[in-house]
């Protein structure tokens, strides 16, 4: 306790890149797995499915060392964890994500080819707004992993709070790691809290459906 | 960049796979660390999901500790169980951290499978005069065995990842050349020893998927009859 005082500026250094390096590859993963979910067509789900499972058992250190040599970026810093953050994001988020899709009501799906909406329209105006729900619960299975991922890319250079267990390590600080684990944790529980919350506003109507059934 | 060419050279290189840090000897250190840590957390995961999901108690515990425990960064649970336990503990303090990484999702595993069992097969098989032994040993868990091991699987992807931490704390595994060679600039190390990791980790995972293929039941005739 007396050491995070001590170190109030470091830590939020820490939080600050800690956040980046997670909201953007959750960013980037879900637009992208929600567009494979939708676009990749049955057949092919199978697998996908299983490339993505694929990927999601590589361990964290050895993607992030792996991918330079795959595309040529360097060994240290942010580049490779956020992508192959992104990469796990899309992989845990794909099956939900289809799943999310899939329990759209047809009827909503027949009434808005009815009115004449062009497939797209009818993507992003009737079965989007209609799968998040269950868009969001997958999205927060991923945020907390990611979060706690993260911590990993500190071993690879980044400076986030995962430095914290690096250094609290070396330097035989407990509290500096008991405090890294508590910072993640707050972290992950706000995200979740936030997810939770956009599902909230972004699907007002399904407080009514309740009221009715 | 590297090229593919000297990860072949160093792969072949056979200094690379003798010696306390050769590749054979991590490569036993890595299987034996997450295994006897996956045994050990399923032998006291499954009979307490079993058992949760038979009695149909306790489920929201299930349930809140596999949402917290994804919360938790591996790396700094390993870190802070060592740093208590003392470094010259750190065998057991990795063991010790690997399975409470692998119990969550063994957990959930189990318990899922029972509860995924249609009430109709366990009332049919109380009515057929089985005792509540029976009905676990014969009925519950070869349903649920799919789903049992769908949970090892999950516990295997993350503590194999864990255990590539292990060379930070001074012990071996294959992450050892990535930490190693990370250290010393030598990327040629890095890469071939990360490309094994990924090699072995999957194929471990599709060996695990392939017995959980093997035990799943279909049970669509009993679905159709309700």
């Amino acid at each position: 306790m007396e050491w995070a005082l001590k170190n109030l500026e470091l830590i939020f250094d820490l939080t600050i890149t800690h956040l980046w390096v997670s909201l953007i590859p959750l960013v980037i993963g879900s637009v992208i797995a929600i567009f494979l979910a939708r676009i990749v067509p049955k057949r092919f789900a199978g697998s996908v499915n299983g490339t993505l499972g694929a990927l999601y058992a590589i361990p964290s250190l050895a993607l992030f060392v792996a991918l330079p040599a795959l595309i040529g970026t360097n060994y240290v810093g942010p580049i490779n964890v956020v992508i192959a953050l992104s990469l796990y994001v899309v992989a845990s988020m794909f099956f939900s994500a289809r799943d999310a899709f899939n329990q759209v009501p047809a009827p909503a799906i027949f009434i808005a080819r009815a009115q004449g909406m062009s497939p797209w329209q009818r993507i992003i105006h009737v079965e989007l707004p209609l799968a998040i729900p269950g868009l969001i619960a997958g999205l927060r299975v991923a945020a907390a992993s990611t979060v706690s991922m993260a911590s990993i890319g500190a071993v690879v250079g980044v400076r986030n709070l995962g430095y914290l267990f690096l250094d609290g390590f070396q330097r035989k600080i407990a509290d500096e790691i008991v405090t890294g684990l508590f910072a993640i944790f707050v972290i992950a529980i706000v995200l979740d809290a936030g997810l939770w919350f956009l599902n909230k506003v972004l699907t007002p109507w399904s407080k009514k459906s309740v009221q009715h059934a | 960049m590297l090229s593919i060419a000297e990860i072949w050279q160093w792969l072949f290189d056979v200094t690379n796979w003798e010696g306390r840090y050769g590749l054979v000897n991590l490569f036993f250190e890595h299987m034996t660390l997450s295994f006897s840590a996956i045994l050990i957390a399923a032998l006291i995961a499954v009979p307490i999901g079993v058992a949760i999901g038979h009695l149909g108690k306790g489920e929201a515990v299930v349930v809140a500790i596999s949402s917290i425990s994804r919360a938790i960064p591996t790396m700094g649970l390993l870190f802070a169980l060592v740093m208590f336990m003392g470094i010259e503990f750190r065998g057991f303090a990795v063991t010790l951290a690997l399975i409470i990484i692998a119990i969550p999702p063994i957990l959930a595993g189990s318990y899922a499978g029972i509860k995924a069992i249609p009430q109709t097969i366990s009332q049919a098989s109380k009515a057929q005069g089985m005792t509540a032994q029976q009905l676990i040993w014969h009925v519950e868990l070869p349903l649920s065995a799919a789903s049992i091991i769908g949970g090892v699987r999950i516990a295997y992807i993350q503590v194999v990842s864990t255990v590539v931490l292990a060379p930070l704390i001074g012990l071996g595994g294959l992450g050892f050349g990535i930490i190693q060679g990370l250290a010393l600039r030598d990327f040629a190390q890095v890469t071939a020893s990360a490309v094994i990791i990924v090699f072995i980790t999957i194929l471990g995972d599709r060996l695990i998927g392939f017995a959980q293929k093997l035990t799943a039941v279909k049970l669509a005739a009993v679905e159709i009859d309700r």
